[in-house]
């Protein structure tokens, strides 16, 4: 897509991972992110560069910690992974057979790795009995918008006569069968990313993209110890919220056609203020809950103060408030001072009554 | 808590808060961007380092027993247990019967530098630590570290191979365990603790949370075995055929493809 | 979120201070609260990082895990904190008063009050519990034998913060939202440094600016449990590092009081601020029930009670989900009949209103449905300009007298007649003051301050085959002291 080429300027796009092609389904009704997202353009470097730097960042005792628990798991043959494997799908002994495809023979281009996957995966799905159980370092692709996209799960497993299950491995602890809903969540809308690749590339070798399930096996530590210990996550809910995304996202066109003919977001050639300007000329659509996803957020959110929108207060407040957008017209037809529209006169009414007994009860 | 006080403990307080200090001055000098001061902050930092160390009471050295150079330790502990290992278990085992210090870093290049030396006199040493060759591609399999000495077949890793190894390595510890206990010797608590987490992971070899039973261990990791086995020898035996006919003295120890000299 | 607190909110961001939503404090406030402020290592379940605890603003004790991966080091930690808080909550033990009810018995005059920063300080305070209660002072694994014991009041009072109401253990941005509303979100409002800047900005600044200037995390560090990924990376990495070189602490120690010491005086200028706010009516009868708590899980702690097991059985499971019902139904209306300015989000939703008496039918007469003589209920009607969306029958509460049982008769444009049914003494005629008086202003709810009906359950042993049958006992095994925290 040339336009989207233009609104990104001379750098590369940038490379999608499971956790971005997820964060695209958080908030759908944003055509700013859609279009940053489809566009590939780096949307750190532009909120930086547009003057409000957004404030993610990861632990490093976080990343040590994750890549330490997913070497545990991995060790000795998948030794912890096999247990849990048979204890949860039910893998019979002598499905324990092991490849490693991150890289072959030496080779760890993408495209290399990917080609073997295919082979390895369509290998067992045609062949079955002896045709491998464990694919560790698979890498996957998706086309979105326009871009092929590499995805790397932890492990595919497949079972004889079954099906073939995506597993994750995450370090947030499983503390009496409980863990934190949040993450849990993140686990399976990331996961839900991976089966929907995985069913993909079944449809294009010709295979039914059922056999991949929707269950994924997720592998985290149980209690306060590293011992690893795994649960079942039905994705399809994820997987039909990433749909609609993933399909709303090729119909960028719309967005594109209204935009000014050669606009770009490009921060190379332009000053801060001739970006923030190409950027504003697309709608946004500010909710606190992008401040822990999306880069932009604070640029957004300045934008949303400025304008007086109601969106800063958050959903539940701006709908309590009858959806009316700016608060400057919310109080103004709350003291009377703005006349209400016809679909307003009933939140007028109540924001009315609301000042009223609100300033009483004050005094 | 705490360790024992030492004489020059105040300078050497007084040296840490200002290290903390000024590194949450350079944190501070980073995020607005004042590159000049988080340069001279840097300046003062590695300063203030310096006569930290300086301040620092030398250890006095434990008396140590002579250590064997690490491939010598890497070695022993591939020879307990008979099979390709990780340099996480080799360093485990190691310290588990030998009384060994190798830490893993120091085996991410000995791969890399066995094949050097390999190279530049072949067979000068009685045995070089080297690769397991993939059955399919006989490529370095990732991360595994085998003897020379052994026969071929045992350094192939087939699909099944990492699962039959794992038991193999399980049995033969246990076995040591067992030769070290008959021999009114006992095996040390970290040796148990590393058999029962692996027992774990073998379905029948222990129950629950004990302490793993070596001759239990043994005949679970055979039972499983047994189901692995054939399947296994043929894929390997297959391989080591091929890798006779197709490779060289150097790819056949250390492995074929693009990049034959791989750190571990 | 009310329509009443999105107006508060709006009209914070057009005067740029936090605007109140409460007119008097719901919560206790102990003369001696304990401020607790736990980080936590990234990336782990529950491994402690430091803490600030204490409670006296100017002396709070700085306690330090150098190297939060060192399970030795872990339990020296949690035996200083021990150290900290179980002299403070044993204190209140001593110091009891008789309650006069049909058997009187011994209540404590006073109990301990934990305050953190946030949600997650209650979580993590509740983690600490799980993971050191189990512990023994002997076997394989031991631990100091405070620790087990801190575990256990630390699970206690995070069991408490789950009960609407109870001010035991308290997270100061959830206290401070129920008071004021600010012009950020919700969710912004979780930054205690932020939220503290709308309600009470410094001078010469306005609740957005001193807002904005606070989420300098170099400025104001987050409150926690977490600690900031920048901070980690660039000065507590090489604290511990330098840590495992040369054995002092001294490095990790100043790093994490940095972080620590802007949360320290943000939490007593909130104590402050609610100090200012004078004590709702119902505030006592809540902490009464926290000190009856606290009372008998002393008694239980004395008689060598055993920690409560992991998971409930299905009847106690039940139970405690009826109890927390109750109380949240319970700790809404008492809520609204203290505080006007809470009674208004239930007037604005329908369900509640507020007039002026217009009629009054004291003496009449009805034989009330399934009794069999008449009795005074007399009928009161009330002119009300709230948008009532009640139906007739529908039973209320009343804020003269919140033990009164009405009922709705009739609704008609801006009228209202409800029925009074009891509190009215024994006589013939109702008791003076019992019924309110024309042109008196008086206020009725849909709200239950006694917290309804729990449903019956059968006791434990009768558990159903369908719920797990009857929980086997808890006993404390080896398992759990052994359990291994990496």
């Amino acid at each position: 897509m040339t336009r989207l080429d233009t609104l990104r300027g001379p750098a590369a796009p940038l490379d999608h991972n499971a956790r971005t092609i997820a964060a695209l389904a958080v908030n759908p009704g944003c055509d700013r992110r859609a279009l940053l997202d489809a566009a590939g353009i780096d949307k750190q470097k532009t909120a930086t560069h547009l003057g409000y730097p957004a404030p993610f960042g990861q632990s490093p005792f976080a990343i040590t910690r994750a890549k330490s628990f997913d070497a545990l798991v991995k060790a000795n043959g998948c030794a912890h992974l096999l247990r849990l494997l048979r204890h949860t799908l039910g893998l019979s002994i002598s499905e324990a057979s092991y490849s490693d495809i991150s890289d072959v023979g030496g080779n760890d281009n993408h495209q290399v790795r990917h080609t073997r996957t295919r082979a390895l995966l369509k290998r067992a799905a045609t062949d079955g009995e002896g045709a491998g159980t464990l694919f560790d370092h698979p890498l996957l692709k998706l086309g979105v918008a326009g871009h092929q996209v590499y995805l790397e799960p932890a492990i595919i497993a497949f079972q004889i006569e079954g099906r073939f299950h995506v597993v994750e491995i995450k370090s947030f602890a499983v503390i009496d069968d409980q863990a934190d809903a949040g993450q849990v969540a993140a686990a399976a809308r990331q996961s839900a990313v991976y089966v929907y690749a995985l069913r993909a590339l079944f449809a294009s070798e010709g295979l039914d993209p059922d056999r991949v399930s929707h269950d994924v096996v997720l592998v985290c530590p149980k209690d306060f110890a590293n011992h690893p210990t795994a649960t079942l996550l039905d994705v399809r809910q994820q997987l039909a919220a990433l749909d609609r995304q993933l399909s709303r996202l090729t119909r960028i066109d719309r967005i594109l056609d209204e935009l000014p003919v050669g606009i770009t977001f490009d921060i190379e050639t332009q000053s801060p203020d001739e970006a923030s300007k190409a950027v504003s000329t697309v709608d946004a659509r500010f909710a606190p809950e992008c401040l822990a996803s999306c880069e932009m957020a604070l640029f957004c959110r300045a934008e949303a103060r400025d304008s007086g929108s109601t969106d800063m207060l958050g959903r539940t407040a701006r709908d309590e408030l009858g959806g009316v957008e700016s608060i400057p017209t919310a109080l103004g037809l709350a003291d009377g001072s703005r006349s209400a529209s016809p679909e307003q006169t009933e939140i007028a009414e109540q924001l009315r009554y609301v000042r009223r007994i609100y300033t009483e009860a004050v005094a | 808590m705490g360790p024992l006080i030492l004489c020059g403990t105040v300078e050497l307080d007084a040296l840490e808060k200002r290290i903390a200090g000024l590194r949450s001055e350079i944190r501070a000098a980073k995020a607005a961007g004042d590159h000049a001061t988080v340069r001279s902050l840097r300046a003062e930092l590695r300063k203030t380092e310096r006569a930290w160390d300086d301040a620092l009471e030398p250890e006095p050295e434990p008396a140590k027993a002579p250590l064997l150079p690490v491939r010598e330790q890497v070695h022993q502990a591939l020879t307990l247990l008979g099979v390709p290992t990780a340099a996480k278990m080799i360093v485990t085992v190691s310290e588990a019967f030998f009384a060994g210090h190798i830490t893993t870093s120091q085996l991410t290049s000995l791969r890399r530098d066995e094949e050097k030396s390999f190279r530049t006199s072949p067979y000068a040493r009685p045995y070089y630590l080297c690769a397991a060759l993939t059955s399919e591609l006989l490529s370095p399999a990732r991360g595994l570290l085998a003897v020379s000495t052994w026969p071929l077949p045992s350094r192939i890793i087939g699909p099944l191979s990492p699962r039959a190894d794992f038991l193999t390595s399980a049995t033969r510890i246990a076995e040591h365990i067992m030769r070290l206990t008959g021999a009114g010797e006992d095996a040390s608590p970290s040796a148990y603790r590393l058999l029962t987490r692996m027992a774990q992971n073998i379905p029948g070899a222990v129950d629950g949370f004990d302490q793993a039973d070596p001759a239990q261990v043994i005949a679970a990791a055979g039972a499983e075995l047994a189901v692995h086995e054939e399947s296994d020898a043929d894929e390997r035996g297959e391989a080591a055929q091929r890798a006779e006919q197709q490779l060289n003295e150097v790819t056949r120890l250390f492995g074929a493809g693009l990049k034959t000299a791989r750190t571990a | 979120m009310s329509v009443i607190s999105a107006y508060a909110r709006a009209l914070a961001v057009q005067t740029g201070r936090a605007q109140p939503v409460a007119t008097v404090r719901h919560v206790h406030l102990s003369a001696t609260p304990m401020v607790f402020i736990p980080l936590k290592l990234a990336g782990e379940a529950a491994a402690p990082l430091a803490a600030l605890v204490g409670t006296d603003p100017a002396n709070p004790r700085l306690l330090v895990v150098p190297q939060p991966r060192n399970r030795d080091l872990r339990f020296a930690f949690m035996a200083e904190l021990a150290d900290v808080m179980l002299p403070y909550v044993e204190s209140f033990a001593g110091v009891t008063e008789t309650v006069e009810a049909k058997t009187p018995y011994e209540r404590s005059s006073d109990a301990p009050q934990l305050l953190v920063p946030n949600r997650g300080g209650i979580a993590f305070t509740k983690l600490l519990g799980r993971s050191t209660r189990f512990r023994r002072a002997d076997g394989p694994y031991p631990v100091h034998p405070s620790v087990p014991v801190l575990g256990q009041w630390l699970t206690f009072l995070a069991e408490r913060a789950e009960y609407a109401g109870s001010s035991a253990l308290v997270a100061m941005t959830e206290v401070l939202a129920l008071h004021w509303a600010t012009g950020q979100s919700p969710m912004e409002d979780a930054n205690l440094a932020t939220q503290l800047a709308w309600i009470a900005p410094p001078a010469g600044q306005n609740g957005p600016e001193a807002a904005l200037a606070a989420e300098d995390p170099l400025t104001s560090p987050p409150a926690g449990p977490e600690t900031h990924p920048d901070f980690d990376g660039q000065v507590l990495d090489h604290a511990i590092r330098a840590y495992e070189t040369s054995n002092s602490p001294a490095q990790v120690r100043e790093a994490l009081r940095t972080q620590l010491e802007p949360t320290w005086t943000l939490m007593w200028q909130a104590v402050r601020l609610l100090r200012e706010l004078p004590e709702a009516a119902t505030v006592d009868a809540r902490w009464a029930k926290d000190r009856d708590q606290f009372t008998r899980e002393t008694a239980r702690l004395a008689d060598g009670g055993f920690p409560r097991g992991r998971i409930d059985g299905a009847v106690s499971a039940a139970i405690r989900l009826a109890d927390l019902e109750s109380a949240l139904q319970t700790y809404e209306a008492q809520r609204a009949f203290d505080d006007p300015l809470v009674m208004t989000e239930h007037r604005v939703a329908g369900k509640a209103f507020s007039g002026e008496v217009v009629a009054v039918d004291a003496t009449r007469r009805i034989v009330p449905p399934g009794k069999t003589r008449a009795a005074p209920r007399p009928l009161v009607t009330i002119r009300t300009s709230d948008p009532v969306r009640l139906s007739p029958g529908k039973r209320l509460s009343s804020s003269r007298n919140r033990k009164q049982k009405t009922e709705i008769v009739s609704i008609a444009r801006d009228l209202v007649v409800i029925q009074i049914n009891d509190q009215m003494g024994r006589g013939s005629t109702p008791a003076p003051g019992s019924v309110p008086e024309v042109g008196e202003i008086v206020c009725y709810a849909e709200l239950d301050p006694s917290g309804g009906q729990r449903p019956r359950l059968p006791s434990g042993e009768d558990t159903p085959w369908t719920h797990g049958g009857p929980p086997a006992p808890y006993v404390p095994t080896d398992e759990d002291a052994q359990e291994a925290w990496s």
